[in-house]
């Protein structure tokens, strides 16, 4: 169905890029141009929603590029959800950082490349082919880059440049699998169900799956590619949280997801059997990421770690290919996104209110700032997978995904890992609400609306997602929508 | 024998109102201490009434069911009361009231009575979602959640030692826990979501190894609560540290939510018959025979009064496993009556313990000398309750071991009578020296004058001990009426085995 919201989505974003670089001294005027986009745009995806949800897959040929690749966006289930989730998450990532940014140097470039960022975002959920998706790809990792260096200072430019390194050889080796899969398929187009389903046995499969899963494997932080991650932490927290939430890493998942499910098609993978060793690196990233969070002193540090370990649920469910994994995959994406994206925000008021950083410094903070520690003690338990929290909807889908697919350990991984997200969270849980503060400064107190509400919000949702699987609208229900769509079936028994 | 269920409000009512209680906590503040209480003994009364209310309704025929949430496409939650439920949900409700009492005079002048009262209070509706949970996830969802946010509680004092004994609890707990989740995705994966059903829910030729693998992660799970040696590490360490109105929950219904949950498991998830097939019961027997003896002569050779109780609930709680790992049908009637029937028998004596530390100062067993004359009405409580675990007639902790007895031998297992009647041996021998400090040996040599006054606790302490006596006393002489503990186990029991 051809639907100009299609394009107008990311250009919304795209626009008010734009505008706040022309007319965005004001700060007044820049925070209302920056949120009513971010809220016009949620609102124009939403009423995308319903027709999503009944399988309708909205598109837009905007022009051709080289002969007969076009430039082409389509809006299936699966791109929805992606789209869904970061405009939501826009709107309170806007608000925090309106919060706080003030009195920060280079505010416009700031807000400009912030907008810019979901705009891409955006354009990469709803690209209609591997070529639009390589560019709004492309284009993410040039947005992103003065947001990371924000600062400027000689850690932030050396984190910078280490991030443009990772992001730009990983976008070479997407390029490499592009050309391949053109060379093999012929097309480049998605909703196929597998585009190279009819290339089986040639000799260059082997490469073009290396080159795709490798050049999306480094945002989404598959390990050995993750070293940018942890070193990007330099930035402003509300790009940390844009960063590992919403834009860049789940920019990375989502291609994989694509290569999954639409360049080499559920059937390929599982006669090609390549998976099993996407699987078996996820799994270790799984542990690896969870090893290292346990190491770190330092919060930021920490959630960078869990991000890493994180993410690698989303693979293994993609690499697992049967539906349930599937759907664990997919809901994922939302269930760690609000959850990192709270615990994020804690971690920037915390620093903004009491200056603090380190992890043994947070003694006492749920006596000062009770609201704040009790929005990240919900994100914590949601980590866990405390029952009831959305992180225990994505272990319950993964393990019996698992189970389905004859991998026993995947299981046994997820317990394991859920055992280790309390060894790194709750003591930080513990030493906040039962520890006494010591040497805090007078009159710290709870942090400012601007930076409390979304916190608030995004906590909310942790827990809204782990009980209203059968609200219709909710996230949910579209991933069950694009489970439907990518493997042809029903979410399982 | 499966009863239609009937659909009806009351079991969620009687969850919510105790969980609508620890969200007002905060706001109720400004009712003054004294209106505060007043206000959640009302809802706790509520949820009380509510859960005898469930007791005649299961009584009379009717199984109240409500549905919760749908958690997934494929999973659902729900409420189901049936006789056992009815029984233990019973017994959780009027243990937490006495408590709630209890917790009044305890907490004078407490800086975190607050955070108190809202932990305790959503204990009280986790653990009633726990006893009447429809299905397996029902159950391990209220399950992990009461584990979990019973850490407050445990920590309460702030104190060194109450630290450490909280992340001793959450280690266990959560170990146990992840187990439980194990076993619970496997039944899932095997059998779908069912309700619990009275001969098991799994078709037959179900691979067996994922059955034996599912089998053996829940039974170790729900053993770390249960305190099954050797994974009943927590228990001597968390109890003395925890408040004394918390740590008479703790003995009293809380490690028995995990016997309870294995109940569950065995007859109404796995079933008797296949359960016997799966050979993983003749450990449970051995552990189990092992833990009631064991426990008891630690308790005997410990000093610490509340440590020495913790060990005493450690024993009789195998007791209980003990019956269903032999899965002889009147056995396990006398296991799910002594569950109620000790809620109340250690639940007072922790309140005992509790008032011998506020009124005399008084930590250790050989510290009790002379205390009978100082403290009457404590001290009755407590012996009551003594005799009653130790198993005297006509009090309740008999009867349950009568029937565990008698079923013990009509199954063929006479052997373990000499357990039965060894952890009863030991547990006069651990209980009565107290009492015969207190009453018959001497005041110590030239007390100060101070030290020969009358040291009673506050009234709402003393109210709550006496209570579990008279509750002892009547559970006892009344054992055989309709709507008594043991009836509901023997229509919960003929299910079991009737229906298989």
């Amino acid at each position: 169905m051809l639907d100009f919201r299609v394009v107008l989505a990311p250009a919304i974003s795209l626009a008010c890029g734009l505008l706040v670089f022309v007319l965005g001294r004001h700060d007044g005027w820049r925070a209302t141009l920056t949120l009513s986009a971010a809220l016009i745009k949620l609102l124009l995806i939403l009423t995308l929603l319903p027709g999503s949800l009944e399988g309708v897959v909205y598109g837009y040929r905007a022009f051709d590029f080289p002969p007969g690749v076009g430039i082409a966006f389509r809006v299936d289930a699966l791109g929805m959800f992606f789209a869904l989730v970061s405009s939501t998450l826009w709107v309170l990532a806007t608000v925090y950082a309106i919060g706080y940014m003030r009195e920060q140097h280079e505010r416009v470039r700031f807000f400009g490349f912030f907008a810019l960022c979901v705009s891409t975002t955006v354009g990469i959920a709803f690209a209609a082919n591997l070529l639009t998706l390589l560019l709004f790809y492309e284009l993410l990792t040039i947005c992103t880059y003065p947001l990371v260096i924000h600062d400027e200072t000689p850690a932030a430019l050396r984190a910078g440049r280490k991030y443009l390194a990772y992001t730009l050889c990983g976008g070479a080796l997407i390029l490499l699998g592009t050309v391949l899969v053109q060379h093999l398929a012929g097309s480049l187009d998605f909703g196929t169900g597998g585009l190279l389903r009819a290339a089986a046995g040639q000799p260059l499969l082997p490469l073009t799956f290396i080159a795709l899963v490798a050049g999306f494997g480094v945002k989404a932080c598959l390990m050995p590619l993750h070293g940018w991650l942890p070193t990007a932490m330099v930035a402003p927290t509300p790009v940390s949280a844009l960063l590992h939430a919403v834009a860049v890493v789940k920019a990375g998942v989502f291609g994989l997801l694509r290569v999954t499910y639409d360049v080499f098609g559920v059937e390929l993978l599982a006669g090609l059997g390549y998976m099993s060793w996407v699987a078996a690196l996820a799994a270790f990233t799984i542990l690896a990421g969870s090893f290292a969070a346990l190491a770190q002193v330092n919060l930021k540090r920490r959630l960078a770690w869990s991000t890493i370990s994180q993410l690698s649920y989303i693979v293994l469910g993609a690499a697992l290919l049967t539906p349930l994994a599937a759907m664990a995959a997919i809901v994922h994406i939302a269930n760690q996104a609000f959850a990192k994206i709270t615990m994020f925000f804690v971690a920037g008021a915390i620093e903004r209110g009491t200056g603090r950083t380190e992890l043994h410094e947070l003694a006492g903070l749920g006596r000062v700032m009770p609201w704040t520690m009790a929005a990240f003690t919900v994100a914590a338990l949601s980590f866990i997978g405390v029952p009831l929290f959305a992180g225990f909807i994505t272990k319950w889908y993964l393990s019996l995904g698992g189970l389905q697919a004859h991998a026993g350990w995947v299981v046994l991984l997820m317990l394991a890992s859920a055992l280790l997200n309390a060894a790194y969270w709750l003591p930080v849980v513990y030493r906040a609400w039962f520890r006494p503060p010591r040497g805090l400064a007078e009159g710290v107190k709870e942090a400012p609306l601007l930076l409390l509400v979304p916190m608030l919000v995004s906590a909310a949702y942790v827990v809204l997602l782990g009980i209203s699987t059968r609200v219709p609208g909710m996230p949910f229900s579209l991933a069950e929508a694009a489970v439907h769509y990518v493997t042809g079936i029903g979410a399982g028994p | 024998m499966q009863v239609s269920a009937t659909h009806s409000l009351l079991p969620l009512l009687a969850v919510g109102l105790p969980l609508a209680g620890a969200v007002l906590v905060a706001p109720a503040a400004r009712l003054g201490r004294a209106g505060r209480f007043v206000f959640l003994l009302v809802l706790a009364g509520l949820a009380t009434g509510l859960a005898l209310a469930l007791v005649v309704a299961v009584v009379s025929g009717i199984t109240p069911a409500t549905a919760l949430l749908r958690f997934t496409p494929q999973a659902a939650l729900h409420l189901r009361v049936d006789a056992m439920g009815a029984l233990y949900g019973a017994t959780v409700s009027l243990l937490f009231l006495l408590a709630l009492c209890y917790s009044w005079g305890y907490l004078k002048d407490d800086p975190h009575e607050t955070r108190y009262l809202a932990f305790f209070m959503a204990s009280h509706g986790w653990l009633l979602g726990v006893a009447w949970a429809g299905n397996l996830l029902t159950l391990l969802v209220f399950y992990e959640l009461f584990s979990i946010l019973a850490y407050p509680l445990i920590v309460h004092a702030e104190t060194p030692a109450a630290i450490r004994a909280g992340t001793r609890y959450i280690v266990y707990i959560l170990s146990g826990g992840t187990l439980v989740l194990l076993g619970v995705i496997l039944c899932f994966f095997l059998a779908g979501d069912r309700p619990f059903t009275p001969g098991g829910v799994f078709a037959p030729g179900t691979d067996p190894a994922l059955l034996r693998t599912a089998f053996w992660c829940l039974l170790a799970g729900f053993g770390v609560k249960a305190a099954v040696m050797p994974l009943h590490g927590w228990v001597p360490e968390v109890h003395p540290a925890a408040p004394a109105p918390f740590s008479a929950l703790l003995s009293g219904v809380m490690v028995a939510a995990g016997s309870f949950a294995i109940l569950r498991v065995v007859f109404e998830v796995f079933g008797a018959p296949l359960a016997a097939t799966l050979g993983v019961l003749p450990w449970l027997q051995g552990l189990a025979a092992l833990t009631v003896v064991l426990a008891a002569v630690l308790a005997v050779t410990e000093d610490e009064l509340k440590r020495r109780l913790a060990w005493s609930t450690i024993s009789q709680m195998a007791y209980v496993l003990l019956a269903v790992s032999l899965l002889a049908p009147t056995a396990v009637a006398g296991a799910l009556a002594h569950i109620t029937h000790h809620a109340f028998l250690k639940g007072g004596l922790f309140f005992c313990a509790g008032l011998l530390a506020t009124g005399a100062g008084v930590h250790r067993v050989s510290a009790m000398r002379g205390l009978g004359r100082r403290m009457p009405f404590t001290m009755a409580a407590f012996t009551v309750a003594a005799l009653g675990i130790v198993g005297v007639p006509p009090l309740s902790g008999f009867i349950g071991k009568w029937v565990m007895g008698v079923g013990l031998v009509e199954a063929g297992h006479p052997l373990y009578l000499l357990v039965l009647l060894g952890g009863a041996l030991l547990a006069a021998m651990y209980l009565l020296p107290p009492v015969w400090l207190a009453y018959f040996s001497p005041a110590p040599e030239t007390p100060e004058p101070a030290e020969r006054r009358p040291v009673e606790g506050p009234r709402s302490m003393l109210l709550a001990a006496l209570a579990t006596a008279v509750a002892s006393i009547l559970l006892g002489l009344a054992a055989a009426w309709p709507g008594m503990p043991l009836s509901l186990a023997h229509r919960a029991v003929a299910a079991f085995f009737g229906g298989g």
